[in-house]
């Protein structure tokens, strides 16, 4: 029954691998969309949300059922007490690049304002939190995750110097004024895909540990 | 644990003539509170429970080292008495042994061997006893009755009776839900939870979900050493030890 009941798990973290790597491809080809001015990738961004969405609540099903059925304990409860979180985080970040592509399709037939400020830079650095938080849940292993409080808090900068610099050009230049509106809410949607990388790696540490922390 | 202990252990071994069934014992049960023993069988979890009413006196070859307390006096002092022992710390068994009598005398068999012999008082007794054990309404109307007509999840209520009109310390329980279905279990839980008021229950049970629901500490044991023994929530959730973490998360035993 115990080997019934680990394989089912083993399965479970898997599939919630996959689906996490969805919501992070979902959140990089959004940003690459923007970047590249690329409609067609934006919408089919845009086309995969009803997937993700499906996982997220067969995922949980699962969850549940292992627990109805096998009334998990210890780090077993632990692993799945942390990959509910992983499903919700994921659907969150495949969601915020949904967002994004929703926005890249909007304005991609306008030049970029200052080459779309620090938003790739930003991007780059949420997506490497988000794939060092999967590693962590992949690999039962916090070290990667250990600077996050120091690399969110360089997030949080980027999406304020985002924020003051598009102020600046809306000033200069009221036409600049829809795009750069769209920059400070890009900025805003990954500040808070970075937040769920936190989530994840909190998840984590708690599902290796047994300990609770708190990333801010 | 920080509340106050009822019963210590300090190092206790003891061997069944050659093989060594418990190693190094040390334990604290707090008082008021519902300890669980866990541990895959033979582990050593029921004769460490029957060391702490001396049951074990009652099998040849038991040799025992160690020091066990009960309010702080030795249990093996030469002046203890045994029989005032077992009437402190009571026992309910795996399956439930009332005797072949009436339901009113199995509950008043106890008080009577101690001198109680009023008619009123023992009447009292019974009434109080079966309302603790939660079956007085089931069997106030029948009290005449043969205990073996009950059913077993009552029979096991009325040992928990039986037990409880000698007005122990301790209530030792041993696997006491294991030959019941689940609502007698359910049942049988729910009464340890308001036991836990006036008694100190210890309880062994296979069940680590029942260990989980019922206990407020817990110790695993493993091949007659206590490996490691904490708040049922920390053991279930976070276990120092990494035998614990994989007794409970069925990796073995």
């Amino acid at each position: 029954m115990a080997e019934k009941f680990h394989t089912e798990l083993k399965n479970l973290k898997t599939e919630t691998l996959e689906m996490a790597h969805l919501g992070r491809f979902m959140l990089r080809s959004a940003v690459d969309a923007l970047i590249r001015q690329d409609k067609e990738l934006a919408v089919s961004v845009v086309a995969r949300k009803e997937e993700i969405r499906a996982m997220e609540i067969r995922l949980e099903e699962h969850c549940y059922q292992l627990i109805a059925l096998y009334q998990p304990m210890a780090k077993d409860m632990r692993v799945i007490a942390c990959t509910l979180k992983v499903i919700t985080a994921s659907l969150r970040i495949g969601r915020y690049g949904k967002v994004i592509a929703n926005i890249a399709k909007k304005i991609s037939d306008q030049p970029h304002i200052a080459n779309l400020m620090s938003i790739p830079h930003m991007a780059d650095l949420v997506i490497e939190m988000i794939d060092d938080s999967i590693k962590a849940y992949e690999s039962d292993n916090i070290e990667g995750i250990s600077e996050f409080s120091a690399r969110d808090d360089t997030i949080d900068a980027l999406r304020q110097s985002i924020f003051r610099e598009a102020i600046t050009y809306m000033m200069e230049d009221p036409k600049s004024i829809t795009r750069c509106t769209y920059y400070i809410l890009v900025a805003r949607y990954l500040e808070r895909s970075a937040d769920h990388a936190c989530i994840i790696a909190e998840n984590v540490y708690y599902m290796e540990t047994g300990e609770r922390i708190e990333i801010k | 644990m920080s509340e106050s202990a009822i019963i210590t252990t300090n190092n206790v071994n003891l061997w069944y003539k050659e093989k060594q069934a418990l190693e190094s014992v040390s334990i604290k049960i707090p008082k008021n509170k519902v300890t669980a023993l866990i541990g895959p069988s033979g582990c050593g979890k029921s004769t460490l429970l029957r060391c702490f009413n001396r049951l074990n006196d009652l099998i040849d070859h038991v040799r025992i080292t160690g020091e066990i307390t009960l309010d702080e006096e030795n249990v093996h002092s030469p002046g203890t008495d045994v029989v005032m022992l077992r009437k402190k710390v009571g026992m309910v068994f795996q399956k439930p042994n009332p005797f072949p009598k009436s339901i009113y005398e199995n509950v008043a068999y106890g008080p009577r061997v101690h001198g109680v012999k009023g008619k009123t008082e023992l009447d009292q007794i019974v009434e109080q006893s079966l309302q603790h054990a939660a079956i007085w309404d089931e069997v106030k109307d029948r009290l005449n009755d043969s205990a073996l007509g009950l059913s077993g999840g009552q029979q096991q209520r009325l040992c928990i009776a039986r037990t409880l009109a000698v007005e122990p310390e301790v209530i030792l329980m041993d696997e006491p839900c294991s030959a019941l279905d689940p609502i007698a279990t359910a049942k049988i839980e729910n009464l340890i939870e308001m036991l836990k008021k006036d008694y100190t229950v210890i309880i062994v049970t296979h069940n680590m979900q029942q260990a989980a629901r019922v206990s407020d500490y817990t110790g695993f044991m493993y091949l007659g050493r206590l490996i490691e023994c904490g708040k049922t929530i920390q053991i279930f959730e976070h276990p120092k030890e990494e035998l614990t973490e994989n007794y409970i998360t069925g990796r073995f035993g």
